[in-house]
This record gives structure tokens, C-alpha cells and sequence, in this order.
């Protein structure tokens, strides 16, 4: 062995690590659609009436599952692409890890629906979705985890600067985020790609 | 290139075999792993990882738990202490190894 091949070997290593506890599934192509809809959504709006709790609520769930949508369908493809199983050991931890943040959303929703306050979702929203992406970081590749931070923060931000800012904020911090988070792994995807896989040491 | 070929020498044999090499490095990331999601993440036959793991066991780098799950055997494999610290040593010496090799590039 020369110096090289233990470089190549600790590589291995270091991938197979990684896929055997961090969820791999994510896709580039389910964070750039997502931020697709998301500014899509917020554009929506120069036609559409945000006090308007129907338009507010259709558009957005439009935008929420048409994401997880694409997300599915680029999950079950890129398992299908690499032989591995979709619902597996990482994404059972995922989901379990996400379970809360989805459960306080869907509540919230529902309190600042009944209230004629929906407005405030926007800021709730990024709020539980920075605490659930925060909460998948030990699963998650990094990009996620600075997703989460980020949008934790910018939720904050939202809330305070009031319902007057909730269109827009929602077309920045998921859109734009999103295709943020869509691009950094579409480079962590290109540099797996040139790394060999465990097929190389097994 | 003595000290590169000493460290070399040095490697532990029974996880510098290609496929126990990748078991301990899956097993390592997390508690423990079925010999299924083992067989699956490695893409080794039954018959190959069964070799491996057994190879494993008799240096007490791992433990194999058999048991009945419903009506279904499931097999499971953990890192023993003393898998981890060959495991970590193991990588000590090939980082040795490629911080040798830089040194000898430098030179």
C-alpha cells in the first residue's frame, strides 16, 4: 500500500460511514423544485389576496405538496438509481426526527386559521421548519443543518417584522433558500460522483 | 520508504481485508446493524459477509446476536471496544501512512 491508496482507502471509508447513518436520498432536484414552488407561490400573490384565508391556505398547500411530491418522487428514484432501500434505517430516523416540527406546524396552522390570523403562519412555518431541519442534523448532510440555522433565524426575523412581510419573506426564505440548498448539494452530488464507491473496498 | 514500509506492515491483517475493512466502517457509524442491512449497504453475498463476520467474531472485534423476531431470525452485529479501538488504529496508521508519503513528496 502506498500513500495514495491509504488517502483512496480513508475516502472509502469516510463515504461509507456517511451513508450508513446520514440520510443520502436528498436530492438536488427535490430543494431546487421546492424552491421553484415556493417562489412560485409568493409570486401567486401579486394576483391573488393574501388576507384571503382560502387563497392563502390553497396556494401554500399547493406549494407544500407539490414539494413533498417531487420530493418523493426524486427519493424513489435516486434509490432505484443507487439499489438502495427507500425506507430505511436513516429515513426512519429522519422522519422520527421531523415528526414534532410537523405535528407543531399542522397545529399552529390550525389556531392561526380559526383566529383569521393567518398571516403569522409564514413566520410559524419557518420557525418549526428550522427546528425540524435542525433536528434531522445528525442524519442530515450539512447543507441541511445551515438550511435549518438559516431559516430558524429568518423566521425570527419575519415574526418580528410583522403579517405585512409574509408574502415576501415566504418567497425569499423558502424559495430562495431552497434553490440554495438545491445547489449546495447538487456540488456535493458532483464530488460523490468522482469519489469511488464501497464497491471499490467490498 | 523504511518508515512507510514499517507502518505498512504495521496494519492490522484482519481489517485490512477489503470487505472486514468495509463491515467495521459501517458498524463503527452506528449501534448495530442486521446482517441484511449489512449485506444490502455492502452489496457482499450471504456467504461472503458470513465469512467476514465470523472472521470478525473470533478476534472479538465484533458481536453476532441471534434471535427471533416475530417468527423470523434476525441476525445482528455490534462493534465490541476492542473492534473500535482496532478500527481507530487502524485509521491512525493510514493517516500515518499518507502524512509519510507527503513527507516523502516534500523531500
Amino acid at each position: 500500500m502506498d500513500a495514495r491508496q491509504a488517502a483512496r482507502n480513508l475516502e472509502v471509508i469516510r463515504t461509507l460511514m456517511e451513508r450508513t447513518c446520514q440520510y443520502q436520498l436528498l436530492t438536488a432536484r427535490a430543494g431546487l423544485a421546492a424552491g421553484s414552488l415556493a417562489g412560485a407561490g409568493a409570486i401567486a400573490f401579486f394576483f391573488l389576496d393574501p388576507e384571503s384565508a382560502w387563497q392563502f391556505g390553497i396556494t401554500w398547500a399547493l406549494v407544500f405538496f407539490g414539494s413533498l411530491l417531487s420530493a418523493t418522487i426524486s427519493i424513489i428514484l435516486r434509490g432505484r438509481q443507487r439499489g438502495e432501500r427507500v425506507w430505511s434505517r436513516p429515513a426512519r430516523a429522519v422522519l422520527l426526527a421531523l415528526a414534532p416540527s410537523v405535528f407543531a406546524a399542522m397545529a399552529f396552522s390550525v389556531f392561526f386559521f380559526a383566529r383569521g390570523e393567518h398571516l403569522w403562519l409564514p413566520g410559524v412555518w419557518m420557525l418549526c421548519y428550522g427546528q425540524g431541519a435542525l433536528a434531522t442534523s445528525a442524519y442530515a448532510p450539512s447543507p441541511i443543518r445551515w438550511l435549518g440555522l438559516a431559516v430558524l433565524l429568518l423566521g425570527c426575523l419575519t415574526v418580528w417584522l410583522g403579517t405585512g412581510w409574509a408574502i415576501l419573506m415566504m418567497g425569499l426564505v423558502f424559495g430562495l433558500g431552497h434553490v440554495g440548498l438545491g445547489t449546495a448539494l447538487l456540488v456535493s452530488e458532483r464530488r460523490e460522483n468522482t469519489i469511488r464507491l464501497h464497491r471499490e473496498v467490498a | 520508504m523504511n518508515a512507510l514500509k514499517r507502518l505498512v506492515e504495521e496494519l492490522d491483517p484482519t481489517l485490512h481485508e477489503r470487505g472486514r475493512l468495509a463491515i467495521v466502517s459501517v458498524l463503527a457509524a452506528v449501534d448495530h446493524l442486521t446482517f441484511t442491512e449489512l449485506r444490502d449497504t455492502l452489496g457482499m453475498t450471504d456467504g461472503n459477509l458470513s465469512v467476514h463476520l465470523q472472521k470478525l467474531e473470533d478476534r472479538e472485534y465484533i458481536t453476532i446476536d441471534k434471535q427471533f423476531v416475530g417468527r423470523r431470525p434476525q441476525t445482528t452485529c455490534r462493534l465490541t471496544r476492542a473492534g473500535q479501538r482496532a478500527f481507530t488504529r487502524y485509521l491512525d496508521h493510514l493517516e500515518a501512512i499518507v502524512q509519510q508519503g507527503r513527507g516523502q513528496r516534500g523531500a
